[in-house]
């Protein structure tokens, strides 16, 4: 295709472009600082909830958790309905749930919200934290080459490497003691992980093919209220879930704490769609997972909890790899432009 | 009348039926279906078009400076953009 226009004007518009992309470096970082807050201050609201007497082990697996997550999704987007409502917004929703790739949003969220998360949790309780964490750790990686095969994106060794070291330095943040191969669900567990994993990368690519021709603000707002519903409907009742949930409605100080947790998931999210879509699933889903030493930076802070060496040196891991993945460091000293 | 698409994709769409257009032709064009509407701002469509264009869906191929000096940035489909509209457009706007 011809370039026509004058050397100004194109130079004008290249510095258009790498505005909009830094601009998308920073919104996929905001969006990992936004998830950190969101973790601790979700942990927060969790520990509101008042202990259910002797049945409190047959909540704390999966009632607890799925209801949390059920409300932290539903609340965000309530949170998001008002903030696309007070936009003018509304109407966009409805139109875009007539079309496919509105579908594919919602579809989208069922990966991301009720499978991941059930896979994440049932991993793990069947196989241990120690090695459903660090396989659900793998999620940019597994984002990234999904992204690859199916959005053909284009993904440069620098960013590859970048997304490793945060990948290694997420693992050594939340690294716990193995506590010895036991049962025969261990297997099963893995397999639960892997899942938690595959559906967050799937999520990313399925939304960000959806947002080709959906607005992201419009596409996260479908994704948490499908995400939150589905939880609600067909989840917590299995779980048991709703005795939860209906406790956490009685207590206002505990339902405000989930309100607000919610109100930082919704921001995240909308910063991680408008990212992914910005600047590819590969960058925005690495620099999303910043929120893993935003989330101990926050604790540290905020919580006094103890700075321990893996946090330290799992952070620093973190720190560096999403600034390689951000930034391209010839580039970087040239002009401060981002590749 | 077909039911009204989303913004983004009537952008997409427009795009499809013209050979190029800049932001500002393509909201006169829209301005009949959106115009009313809060979303119908310069920077929400400049936004969606650098969305697209950075999804490889539209090309930024053409660009001038107005009498003012200020950029356009004439804005055409390509074959994948193509593709897309061809796979997901509704049916009831494939006809009209």
């Amino acid at each position: 295709m011809s370039i026509s226009g004058n050397q100004k004007a194109i130079m004008m518009k290249e510095k258009l472009n790498a505005d909009f992309a830094r601009k998308g470096v920073l919104t996929g970082l905001f969006s990992g600082c936004t998830w950190g807050l969101n973790s601790v201050l979700l942990g927060l609201a969790l520990g509101l909830i008042p202990l259910m007497g002797d049945d409190a082990g047959k909540y704390a697996l999966f009632a607890i958790p799925l209801a949390a997550a059920c409300m932290n999704d539903s609340f965000a987007g309530l949170w998001l309905l008002l903030y696309n409502g007070g936009a003018g917004r509304f109407k966009e929703i409805i139109r875009s749930l007539k079309t496919f790739p509105g579908l594919m949003v919602c579809v989208a969220a069922l990966l991301g919200g009720p499978i991941a998360n059930g896979g994440y949790l049932l991993g793990i309780s069947m196989a241990g934290p120690a090695y459903a964490l660090t396989i659900t750790a793998l999620y940019p990686i597994v984002g990234a080459l999904l992204s690859r095969i199916f959005l053909k994106q284009h993904i440069v060794p620098r960013v590859w490497v970048g997304m490793l070291l945060s990948v290694i330095g997420a693992i050594v943040i939340s690294y716990v003691p193995p506590e010895g191969g036991n049962s025969e669900t261990f297997y099963l567990g893995l397999l639960f992980a892997s899942l938690a994993a595959l559906g967050w990368g799937a999520e990313a690519v399925l939304a960000v093919f959806g947002m080709s021709m959906i607005d992201p603000k419009i596409a996260i707002n479908i994704r948490e209220l499908t995400s939150g519903l589905f939880l609600a409907i067909f989840v917590l009742p299995i779980v048991g879930g709703w005795v939860i949930v209906s406790q956490v409605f009685t207590l206002p100080g505990t339902l405000g704490a989930f309100a607000i947790a919610a109100l930082a998931a919704a921001v995240s999210y909308l910063a991680w769609y408008k990212a992914n879509t910005t600047i590819g699933v590969a960058k925005g889903m690495a620099l999303n997972g910043t929120y893993v030493m935003w989330g101990v930076i926050f604790s540290v802070v905020f919580l006094n909890s103890p700075l321990t060496q893996n946090l330290v040196i799992g952070s620093g891991l973190v720190l560096i790899g999403a600034t390689l993945v951000a930034i391209n460091p010839k580039e970087f000293f040239k002009k401060g432009e981002v590749a | 009348m077909a039911d009204t698409l989303p913004l983004r994709f009537r952008v997409l769409h427009y795009i499809s039926t013209v050979d190029k257009a800049s932001a500002d032709q393509i909201m006169q064009a829209l301005k009949p279906e959106y115009g009313t509407e809060k979303q119908f701002t310069k920077k929400v469509f400049v936004d969606h078009l650098l969305d697209m264009k950075a999804n490889f869906i539209i090309d930024d191929n053409d660009v001038t400076l107005d009498d003012k000096g200020e950029l356009v940035i004439y804005y055409s489909i390509n074959d994948e953009g193509k593709r897309l509209l061809g796979k997901y457009l509704p049916k009831r706007w494939t006809q009209k």
